[in-house]
Order: C-alpha cells, then sequence, then structure tokens
C-alpha cells in the first residue's frame, strides 16, 4: 500500500471531489470550510440569531460545513492510523522546533492567535482556501483570484520573516 | 444559565445543525458526511494539512501544496465550466468586496503562515492527534465569536461594497470556452512548472518500513526535520 498520494494524483482527486459537490448528483453547492465556525460559535456562545444578523446569513452554510467537516474528521483519522500511519500526539510541529523554537508557551500562543486571526480574516473575505481558492477560482471568480494573490503574497512574506533559515 | 443548560442548548443547538442539512435541499446528511470523508481522506493521505507542507510553504522549503492547488483549480475551472454549460451545475460566485478581500486576505495568508493550517486542514490535522492545532480551533472559535459579535457594527463597514460577481466568463462573452480553456491549462502548467520541493517530518516517517518512506529514492529537492 502507497503510504504517500502523489500531488498529481490528490489534486485530479480534489477536483472529481469539487465538481461532484458542485453537481447535482451530489450538493449543487461549492465545497467550503470556514463558515463553519462563526455558526458554531454562535452555538458554543449562547448568541441568539434575533441579536446578531451575521449568524442567520452563516445558519444554512453553516451548517453544512459543519456535517461535511465531521465527515473530514473522520476521514482524516481513517487514513492517518491505517494509511499513512501518521496518528500520534504531538504540541509542537517538528519544522516549528527546527525553524522557530522548542517552546510549547509559544507554539501554543501562535496557534491560538494565528487561529482567532485566520477565522477572522476567511470571514471578512468571504471565504478560505476551499471556499475562494478551490471553489472560487473554478468558478474563475475574480473575487477569488484577488483573495488568492493577498493570500499568496502574505503567506510568503510572512513565512521569511516569521521563521528563522526561511529561503530567499 | 446553569452547566446542564448550557449543554443542553448546546447539544440541540447541534442536532439542529443535522436538522438544516436535512432540509436544505444540498445533498442528504449521509451525502454531506460522505463528501467531508473523502475532503478529510484527500488531505490526510497527500499529507497536505502538516505544518511542514504549509507553514514549509510560507518559507520556500515546500511547494506540494500550491503544485497540487493550481492542478485542482485547473482541472475543475474547465470540467465545472462544461458541467454548468450542460446542465450539471450553477455558478455559486462571491462578491467582489475590495476592502475585504484585502484585509482579510492579508489577515488570512498572515495566520496561515503562522498556524501552518487554514480552516479545511485544520480538522484533518486535529484528527491525527495535533493538539497546537485543536488549540489554534479554540482560537478559530473565539475569531467566530467576535466576528458575529461586531459584524453589524464593525466588520460590514470594513469589508465594504460589492462590486458585483464578475468572472473570466462573464467578461469574455463570446470567447468564454476559449477563455476558459486558456485559464484551466495556464495553471496545469503552472502546478506542473512550479519545482517539487518537500519537507518531511521524521516523526511521521519513522514508522513506516524503510522502502514505503517518501525521502528514499527522492530526485527532487526535499529536506527531513527531526
Amino acid at each position: 500500500m502507497k503510504r504517500r498520494l502523489p500531488w498529481w494524483l490528490g489534486g485530479i482527486l480534489m477536483s472529481l471531489l469539487l465538481i461532484f459537490t458542485f453537481s447535482v448528483f451530489g450538493a449543487s453547492r461549492p465545497l467550503g470550510a470556514s463558515t463553519y465556525v462563526p455558526y458554531y460559535a454562535g452555538i458554543l456562545f449562547g448568541l441568539s440569531p434575533d441579536d446578531y444578523s451575521y449568524l442567520k446569513i452563516v445558519e444554512k452554510p453553516g451548517a453544512w460545513e459543519g456535517v461535511m467537516l465531521l465527515g473530514s474528521l473522520v476521514g482524516g483519522f481513517i487514513t492517518s492510523v491505517f494509511i499513512t500511519k501518521t496518528f500520534r500526539f504531538s504540541i509542537i510541529p517538528t519544522g516549528w522546533k527546527v525553524y522557530k523554537n522548542n517552546s510549547v508557551k509559544s507554539r501554543l500562543f501562535w496557534s491560538f492567535i494565528g487561529g482567532f486571526f485566520l477565522i477572522i480574516g476567511a470571514r471578512l473575505a468571504g471565504g478560505c482556501t476551499s471556499g475562494h481558492f478551490l471553489s472560487g477560482m473554478s468558478q474563475t471568480a475574480f473575487s477569488s483570484m484577488i483573495f488568492g494573490g493577498v493570500v499568496l503574497v502574505t503567506l510568503l512574506v510572512t513565512g521569511k520573516f516569521f521563521y528563522k533559515g526561511a529561503s530567499k | 444559565m446553569s452547566i446542564g443548560e448550557y449543554f443542553s442548548s448546546v447539544i440541540s443547538g447541534t442536532a439542529n445543525m443535522f436538522h438544516i442539512v436535512a432540509t436544505e435541499g444540498h445533498g442528504s446528511v449521509l451525502m454531506v458526511f460522505f463528501i467531508g470523508i473523502l475532503f478529510g481522506g484527500i488531505i490526510q493521505y497527500t499529507r497536505v494539512d502538516k505544518f511542514e507542507k504549509i507553514a514549509g510553504f510560507a518559507m520556500g522549503k515546500d511547494t506540494i501544496v500550491p503544485k497540487m492547488l493550481f492542478l485542482a483549480i485547473g482541472i475543475s475551472s474547465i470540467a465545472l465550466y462544461f458541467a454548468i454549460k450542460m446542465g450539471y451545475a450553477t455558478y455559486h460566485i462571491k462578491p467582489m468586496i475590495l476592502s475585504g478581500l484585502i484585509i482579510g486576505g492579508i489577515l488570512f495568508g498572515a495566520s496561515m503562515a503562522v498556524f501552518g493550517k487554514c480552516p479545511g486542514t485544520g480538522p484533518v490535522s486535529i484528527a491525527e492527534g495535533r493538539i497546537d492545532v485543536l488549540v489554534g480551533a479554540i482560537g478559530g472559535l473565539f475569531g467566530g465569536y467576535v466576528f458575529d459579535k461586531y459584524y453589524d457594527t464593525f466588520f460590514k463597514a470594513v469589508m465594504g461594497e460589492s462590486h458585483g460577481k464578475g468572472t473570466l466568463v462573464t467578461v469574455a462573452g463570446d470567447h468564454a470556452t476559449l477563455f476558459v480553456l486558456l485559464f484551466g491549462i495556464g495553471l496545469i502548467i503552472v502546478a506542473m512548472a512550479i519545482p517539487k520541493m518537500e519537507l518531511f517530518d521524521d516523526a511521521d516517517l519513522e514508522k513506516l518500513d524503510k522502502e514505503e518512506r517518501p525521502d528514499q529514492n527522492q530526485l527532487e529537492d526535499f529536506e527531513v526535520v527531526k
């Protein structure tokens, strides 16, 4: 059994899944992931849609993406245990240890901050890697191309300054 | 609210989530769940949820994420164009809210580099036992809470007005087919042309037999972190 899927096969399979999801045989909608977060935050923090209009906007796509992401937890768990054999508990990624530092506090602090602004950013733009990059650019949408360009540049610039020993 | 009341409100909210999907008409709950299993499975099997793949790309040490992403978009843009033309799918375009896209993109790109995850790959990493990503997801839930709470009074104004839902297809008119083919083929060529570089995590590879390790017999540029 192959323990890693090559990038080209992953790309082909991902596009098949995307087209299936878009089609009337699948879900008649794009793939997306980040709308789920404000939707479920509303449930966890006990916010009422009557008081906060954003909850009304995200209710339906948020619920859809919630069920989809529950599936992705199961899918990721199955392949990590049985195929790639990468399931293990860890706190600091190896790459962080080598290119940033060995501090649990630092990694958890930056994870929290990163997760926080990742969602604020995705919601300001109206989508994330799945919704804008994959689904949006596949529809040749200008909004997604603008987002994609800004994200690529910021990602590379941040990576260069945030990590030590990053390639030029 | 007591702790018991709180948990029962969360449980009923979660049950309602399944109810919404069941009645919304975008696939049955089982279908959506199944799409998720494949989504998580493909991401995990290709390892693009790894810190070394996403933050590694930000550092200029790994190019698997852009290669796979551009290939997927290239193929999908062509296939989706014809699927929509034949009536098997419809467009779902996000509006051009310029300041939202730019400010959101800057925050998103910087966070992705630091966190090493995005909203779709995060859950997959949690499923394979990454505790730091779970902490990041809690940070994300707080982000979602802040966005919910201050959308009307702050974020909505930051996002700005929509400049429509333009696409290559809408501006190209009669030449739409040609434009989409050029766009799709162009992206496939870009995906193949990006030099393949990989940053491997030895903690993941050490459980594999020697001949199963992807860093064996690699001809391309790669590095293993221990």
